[in-house]
């Protein structure tokens, strides 16, 4: 088993081997900053093992659905079977979003990666912001 | 910003992006030799950072059973950091090191003077371990 350092090097069992558990992820995810100008709210979803994700952007005249995108799972560690991170690509043609997410404790840390391919001469650029799940408990 | 630009958010639209200096701003933030915070990991122990101009390498040293494994040297996209912590705005790096069996994405900047380093590890051999994310914070050695 190869490895780039330690943490990569684990013992799998081939019987343990199953399907990531996603239940940290599904849900609404709203924007911790009100005054945000990036992204408002993402709704993740739950299909047959599979994870998908559904943007809404702050927009000058409202939210913009950015439609759904396929979404890659990654734990926090080798040897885990539990989702912990994300991340997955949006591509509008003009430019291209590419999102990685981190969750704890209910927090999910999400980083954009913002590419532009058209001629408008923007620089790309970065963002780091943070969502809660909607939960509805307290 | 004209609004004759395409934009998915209003962030697409920030002024800011149309100076080509925000992606090399105070990137001397970033460049040099990081050495990991905690003595015990068992990831990155060291990470370097160069820049040449607008161009950026990165590369690392692992912490391996026998000894330091390389991160061999890799290009680095930069991109303006516009909306850090505190209004700080300096240049973010995003590199991603291919290694065949697998490939690690990162995601480097600095707050307040701390390098934060967060790895998207993808693994591409058939050793069913999980793709799994960690983070790891350094301060600079020089």
């Amino acid at each position: 088993m190869q490895f780039a350092q330690i943490c990569d090097r684990v013992e799998t069992d081939a019987s343990a081997a199953g399907p990531i558990n996603l239940s940290a992820f599904p849900g609404i995810w709203v924007n911790s900053n009100p005054d945000t100008n990036g992204i408002a709210r993402m709704v993740m979803s739950e299909s047959d093992g599979n994870l998908s994700l559904q943007v809404y952007a702050i927009g000058p005249d409202g939210l913009i659905d950015w439609g759904t995108a396929d979404v890659s799972v990654f734990t926090s560690k080798p040897s885990s079977r539990v989702g912990a991170g994300f991340t997955c690509l949006y591509d509008f043609g003009f430019a291209q979003t590419r999102l990685q997410g981190m969750i704890a404790k209910g927090l999910l840390v999400l980083a954009q990666f913002h590419r532009f391919k058209d001629d408008s001469k923007r620089v790309d650029y970065f963002v780091r912001e943070y969502f809660a799940l909607a939960h509805g408990r307290y | 910003m004209s609004q004759t630009f395409e934009f998915k958010q209003s962030s697409h639209l920030h002024p800011a992006l149309l100076d080509p200096a925000a992606k090399t701003l105070d990137a001397d933030k970033l460049t040099g030799r990081w050495v990991n915070t905690n003595t015990e990991t068992q990831g990155l122990a060291e990470f370097v950072i160069e820049q040449d101009g607008e161009r950026f390498s990165v590369s690392g040293v692992g912490v391996g059973a026998d000894g330091p494994i390389d991160w061999p040297m890799t290009s680095a996209t930069p991109l303006a950091n516009l909306e850090e912590e505190a209004g700080q705005r300096a240049v973010a790096l995003a590199a991603t090191f291919a290694f065949g069996f697998m490939r690690a994405e990162t995601q480097i900047r600095v707050n307040k003077g701390v390098l934060v380093i967060v790895v998207f590890h993808t693994f591409l051999d058939d050793s069913r371990r999980s793709n799994y994310v960690n983070r790891e914070f350094f301060y600079r050695q020089d």
